[in-house]
Protein backbone atom coordinates (compact mmCIF):
# COMPACT_ATOMS: atom_id res chain seq x y z
CA UNK A 1 0.00 0.00 0.00
CA UNK A 2 2.28 2.27 0.84
CA UNK A 3 4.23 2.51 -2.54
CA UNK A 4 1.75 4.63 -4.01
CA UNK A 5 2.00 7.30 -0.71
CA UNK A 6 3.19 10.56 -2.12
CA UNK A 7 6.29 12.20 -0.41
CA UNK A 8 3.65 14.18 0.99
CA UNK A 9 1.37 11.67 2.47
CA UNK A 10 4.38 9.75 3.52
CA UNK A 11 5.75 12.67 5.56
CA UNK A 12 2.38 12.79 7.15
CA UNK A 13 3.01 9.19 8.40
CA UNK A 14 6.31 9.55 9.54
CA UNK A 15 5.48 13.34 11.24
CA UNK A 16 2.63 11.21 12.85
CA UNK A 17 5.65 9.05 14.42
CA UNK A 18 7.03 11.63 15.83
CA UNK A 19 4.12 13.43 17.39
CA UNK A 20 3.08 10.34 18.91
CA UNK A 21 6.68 10.29 20.31
CA UNK A 22 6.92 13.45 22.07
CA UNK A 23 3.78 13.26 23.43
CA UNK A 24 5.10 9.59 24.81
CA UNK A 25 1.78 7.71 23.13
CA UNK A 26 2.10 4.03 23.11
CA UNK A 27 0.60 3.87 19.78
CA UNK A 28 0.57 6.01 16.74
CA UNK A 29 -2.93 7.59 16.98
CA UNK A 30 -5.15 9.26 13.91
CA UNK A 31 -4.95 11.90 16.35
CA UNK A 32 -1.27 12.37 15.60
CA UNK A 33 -2.17 12.21 11.75
CA UNK A 34 -4.20 15.43 11.96
CA UNK A 35 -0.91 17.19 13.78
CA UNK A 36 1.03 15.89 11.59
CA UNK A 37 -1.48 17.07 8.66
CA UNK A 38 -1.50 20.62 10.07
CA UNK A 39 1.85 20.88 10.15
CA UNK A 40 2.33 20.39 6.37
CA UNK A 41 3.12 23.39 3.89
CA UNK A 42 2.45 23.72 0.42
CA UNK A 43 0.83 20.37 -0.01
CA UNK A 44 -2.93 19.51 -1.11
CA UNK A 45 -4.42 18.65 2.31
CA UNK A 46 -2.29 21.60 4.00
CA UNK A 47 -4.24 23.82 0.72
CA UNK A 48 -7.67 22.15 1.63
CA UNK A 49 -7.03 22.92 5.75
CA UNK A 50 -5.84 26.83 5.48
CA UNK A 51 -8.67 27.46 2.97
CA UNK A 52 -10.99 26.27 5.05
CA UNK A 53 -9.96 27.36 8.74
CA UNK A 54 -9.76 30.80 10.09
CA UNK A 55 -7.06 32.37 11.82
CA UNK A 56 -5.81 30.93 14.86
CA UNK A 57 -7.46 27.44 13.59
CA UNK A 58 -4.50 25.26 14.92
CA UNK A 59 -4.22 26.17 18.17
CA UNK A 60 -8.11 26.11 18.80
CA UNK A 61 -8.04 22.54 16.88
CA UNK A 62 -5.31 20.86 19.28
CA UNK A 63 -7.15 22.81 22.24
CA UNK A 64 -10.11 20.68 21.76
CA UNK A 65 -8.11 17.59 21.04
CA UNK A 66 -6.51 17.93 24.09
CA UNK A 67 -9.82 18.25 26.01
CA UNK A 68 -11.59 15.39 23.94
CA UNK A 69 -7.88 13.50 25.16
CA UNK A 70 -8.51 14.37 28.47
CA UNK A 71 -12.00 12.80 28.51
CA UNK A 72 -10.46 9.06 27.75
CA UNK A 73 -10.46 10.17 23.80
CA UNK A 74 -14.15 10.62 23.61
CA UNK A 75 -16.25 12.67 21.88
CA UNK A 76 -18.69 15.74 22.77
CA UNK A 77 -20.77 13.59 20.79
CA UNK A 78 -19.70 10.34 22.80
CA UNK A 79 -20.36 12.67 25.86
CA UNK A 80 -23.96 13.98 24.89
CA UNK A 81 -24.71 10.10 24.38
CA UNK A 82 -23.64 9.29 27.43
CA UNK A 83 -25.42 11.77 29.43
CA UNK A 84 -28.83 10.71 27.85
CA UNK A 85 -28.10 7.31 30.11
CA UNK A 86 -27.77 9.95 33.03
CA UNK A 87 -23.99 9.10 33.08
CA UNK A 88 -22.28 12.84 33.51
CA UNK A 89 -18.74 12.20 31.63
CA UNK A 90 -17.13 15.40 33.12
CA UNK A 91 -17.74 14.75 36.28
CA UNK A 92 -16.76 11.23 36.17
CA UNK A 93 -13.25 12.72 34.54
CA UNK A 94 -12.83 15.42 37.48
CA UNK A 95 -13.68 12.32 40.25
CA UNK A 96 -11.35 10.05 38.70
CA UNK A 97 -8.82 13.16 38.10
CA UNK A 98 -8.70 13.97 41.93
CA UNK A 99 -7.88 10.25 42.62
CA UNK A 100 -5.41 9.38 40.77
CA UNK A 101 -4.03 12.93 38.82
CA UNK A 102 -4.69 15.33 35.80
CA UNK A 103 -4.55 13.74 32.64
CA UNK A 104 -4.93 10.05 34.28
CA UNK A 105 -7.59 9.27 31.27
CA UNK A 106 -6.05 9.61 28.48
CA UNK A 107 -5.44 7.09 25.74
CA UNK A 108 -2.84 5.15 24.91
CA UNK A 109 -0.89 6.00 28.23
CA UNK A 110 1.78 9.01 28.63
CA UNK A 111 5.03 9.93 30.35
CA UNK A 112 7.98 7.34 29.87
CA UNK A 113 6.80 4.11 29.87
CA UNK A 114 10.34 2.55 28.17
CA UNK A 115 8.88 2.78 24.60
CA UNK A 116 10.84 5.94 23.60
CA UNK A 117 13.09 5.10 20.36
CA UNK A 118 11.63 1.61 20.43
CA UNK A 119 9.31 1.19 17.07
CA UNK A 120 5.71 2.48 17.64
CA UNK A 121 2.92 0.54 16.07
CA UNK A 122 -0.25 2.27 14.44
CA UNK A 123 -3.15 2.01 16.66
CA UNK A 124 -6.52 0.52 14.98
CA UNK A 125 -7.62 4.27 14.33
CA UNK A 126 -4.75 5.10 12.41
CA UNK A 127 -4.33 1.97 10.38
CA UNK A 128 -8.29 2.61 9.72
CA UNK A 129 -7.40 6.12 8.32
CA UNK A 130 -4.72 4.33 5.83
CA UNK A 131 -7.56 1.98 4.60
CA UNK A 132 -9.86 4.98 3.84
CA UNK A 133 -7.19 7.23 2.69
CA UNK A 134 -6.37 4.06 -0.11
CA UNK A 135 -9.98 3.20 -0.63
CA UNK A 136 -10.91 6.95 -1.18
CA UNK A 137 -8.45 7.88 -3.90
CA UNK A 138 -9.51 4.57 -5.44
CA UNK A 139 -13.08 5.76 -6.14
CA UNK A 140 -12.06 9.12 -7.05
CA UNK A 141 -9.63 7.25 -9.72
CA UNK A 142 -6.52 9.25 -8.08
CA UNK A 143 -3.57 7.29 -8.60
CA UNK A 144 -1.61 7.88 -5.85
CA UNK A 145 -2.53 8.76 -2.14
CA UNK A 146 -1.34 11.71 -1.32
CA UNK A 147 -1.52 13.69 2.16
CA UNK A 148 -5.34 15.30 0.86
CA UNK A 149 -6.93 11.20 0.88
CA UNK A 150 -5.49 10.90 4.49
CA UNK A 151 -7.46 14.05 5.32
CA UNK A 152 -10.90 13.00 3.90
CA UNK A 153 -10.22 9.77 5.60
CA UNK A 154 -10.25 11.51 9.06
CA UNK A 155 -13.28 13.07 8.60
CA UNK A 156 -15.18 10.10 7.13
CA UNK A 157 -13.80 8.12 10.54
CA UNK A 158 -16.21 10.38 12.18
CA UNK A 159 -14.06 10.41 15.47
CA UNK A 160 -12.73 12.31 17.58
CA UNK A 161 -10.23 14.22 14.99
CA UNK A 162 -13.35 14.39 12.72
CA UNK A 163 -15.52 15.91 15.13
CA UNK A 164 -13.18 18.79 16.16
CA UNK A 165 -12.27 19.62 12.10
CA UNK A 166 -16.29 19.27 11.54
CA UNK A 167 -16.72 22.22 14.55
CA UNK A 168 -13.56 24.33 12.56
CA UNK A 169 -15.39 23.81 9.48
CA UNK A 170 -13.45 21.00 8.09
CA UNK A 171 -15.91 18.43 6.62
CA UNK A 172 -15.17 15.65 4.36
CA UNK A 173 -18.14 17.63 2.27
CA UNK A 174 -16.12 20.86 2.33
CA UNK A 175 -12.34 19.21 1.80
CA UNK A 176 -14.02 17.68 -1.50
CA UNK A 177 -15.43 21.07 -2.23
CA UNK A 178 -12.22 23.00 -2.03
CA UNK A 179 -10.48 20.36 -3.31
CA UNK A 180 -12.31 19.13 -6.13
CA UNK A 181 -15.04 21.98 -6.95
CA UNK A 182 -18.27 21.24 -7.13
CA UNK A 183 -20.36 18.67 -4.32
CA UNK A 184 -18.93 16.44 -1.90
CA UNK A 185 -19.35 13.52 -4.63
CA UNK A 186 -16.27 11.20 -5.16
CA UNK A 187 -15.40 10.61 -8.64
CA UNK A 188 -17.17 7.10 -9.88
CA UNK A 189 -18.86 6.98 -6.70
CA UNK A 190 -22.49 7.85 -8.01
CA UNK A 191 -24.35 10.30 -6.12
CA UNK A 192 -23.93 12.84 -3.73
CA UNK A 193 -23.47 10.26 -0.82
CA UNK A 194 -20.94 7.48 -2.92
CA UNK A 195 -18.14 7.73 -0.93
CA UNK A 196 -19.62 8.60 2.82
CA UNK A 197 -21.62 5.89 2.40
CA UNK A 198 -19.20 3.70 1.18
CA UNK A 199 -17.06 4.09 4.22
CA UNK B 1 -48.18 19.85 26.95
CA UNK B 2 -44.93 19.27 28.59
CA UNK B 3 -45.95 15.47 29.13
CA UNK B 4 -46.31 15.55 25.25
CA UNK B 5 -43.09 16.88 24.95
CA UNK B 6 -41.77 14.55 26.97
CA UNK B 7 -42.60 11.81 25.30
CA UNK B 8 -41.58 13.30 21.88
CA UNK B 9 -37.96 13.13 23.54
CA UNK B 10 -37.85 10.30 25.17
CA UNK B 11 -38.92 8.91 21.59
CA UNK B 12 -35.82 10.29 20.09
CA UNK B 13 -34.57 8.91 22.46
CA UNK B 14 -35.09 5.15 20.88
CA UNK B 15 -33.16 5.99 18.00
CA UNK B 16 -30.74 3.30 17.75
CA UNK B 17 -27.91 5.70 16.76
CA UNK B 18 -27.66 7.17 20.18
CA UNK B 19 -28.31 3.85 22.25
CA UNK B 20 -25.75 1.92 20.30
CA UNK B 21 -23.16 5.45 20.35
CA UNK B 22 -23.73 5.50 23.98
CA UNK B 23 -22.80 2.24 24.87
CA UNK B 24 -19.81 2.18 22.44
CA UNK B 25 -18.73 5.65 24.55
CA UNK B 26 -18.95 3.54 28.07
CA UNK B 27 -16.97 0.47 26.47
CA UNK B 28 -14.40 2.99 25.61
CA UNK B 29 -14.42 4.97 29.14
CA UNK B 30 -14.17 1.41 30.92
CA UNK B 31 -11.41 0.49 29.02
CA UNK B 32 -9.24 3.52 30.32
CA UNK B 33 -11.13 3.35 33.75
CA UNK B 34 -9.97 0.06 33.91
CA UNK B 35 -6.48 1.02 32.86
CA UNK B 36 -6.29 3.47 35.74
CA UNK B 37 -7.61 1.52 38.33
CA UNK B 38 -5.07 -1.55 37.64
CA UNK B 39 -2.46 0.79 37.49
CA UNK B 40 -3.10 2.26 40.58
CA UNK B 41 -3.60 -1.74 42.52
CA UNK B 42 -0.33 -2.42 40.97
CA UNK B 43 1.08 0.63 42.03
CA UNK B 44 -0.01 0.32 45.71
CA UNK B 45 1.75 -3.73 45.79
CA UNK B 46 -1.33 -5.77 44.00
CA UNK B 47 -0.57 -8.58 42.96
CA UNK B 48 -1.88 -9.71 39.36
CA UNK B 49 -4.53 -12.53 41.27
CA UNK B 50 -5.78 -9.98 43.46
CA UNK B 51 -6.66 -7.38 40.92
CA UNK B 52 -8.02 -10.15 38.41
CA UNK B 53 -10.43 -11.38 41.21
CA UNK B 54 -11.74 -8.08 41.99
CA UNK B 55 -12.59 -7.50 38.22
CA UNK B 56 -13.86 -11.00 37.68
CA UNK B 57 -11.70 -12.45 35.11
CA UNK B 58 -8.83 -14.48 34.91
CA UNK B 59 -5.70 -13.71 36.15
CA UNK B 60 -3.87 -14.41 32.80
CA UNK B 61 -6.46 -12.13 31.29
CA UNK B 62 -5.42 -9.07 33.34
CA UNK B 63 -1.55 -9.82 33.23
CA UNK B 64 -1.95 -10.22 29.48
CA UNK B 65 -3.49 -6.90 28.71
CA UNK B 66 -1.52 -4.53 31.51
CA UNK B 67 1.61 -7.16 32.11
CA UNK B 68 3.81 -5.52 29.86
CA UNK B 69 3.35 -2.29 30.99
Amino acid sequence: MFERFTKDARAVVEGAVTHSGRVGARTVEEEHMLLALLDREGTRGSFALTSLGETGFRESLERDLAEARRRGGLSRADADALSGLGIDLSEIVSRVEEAHGEGVLEPGGRGGDGRRGRRRPFGQEAKDVLVRALRIATARRDRHIGDEHLLLAITLRGGVAAEVLADHGVTYESVTRVLYGGTGAGAGAGGENGVAEAG
Amino acid sequence: MTEATDLAERAGDRDPRIGLRAVSALRRLLEQLEAVQVRSARNQGWSWQEIAAELGVSRQAVHKKYGRQ
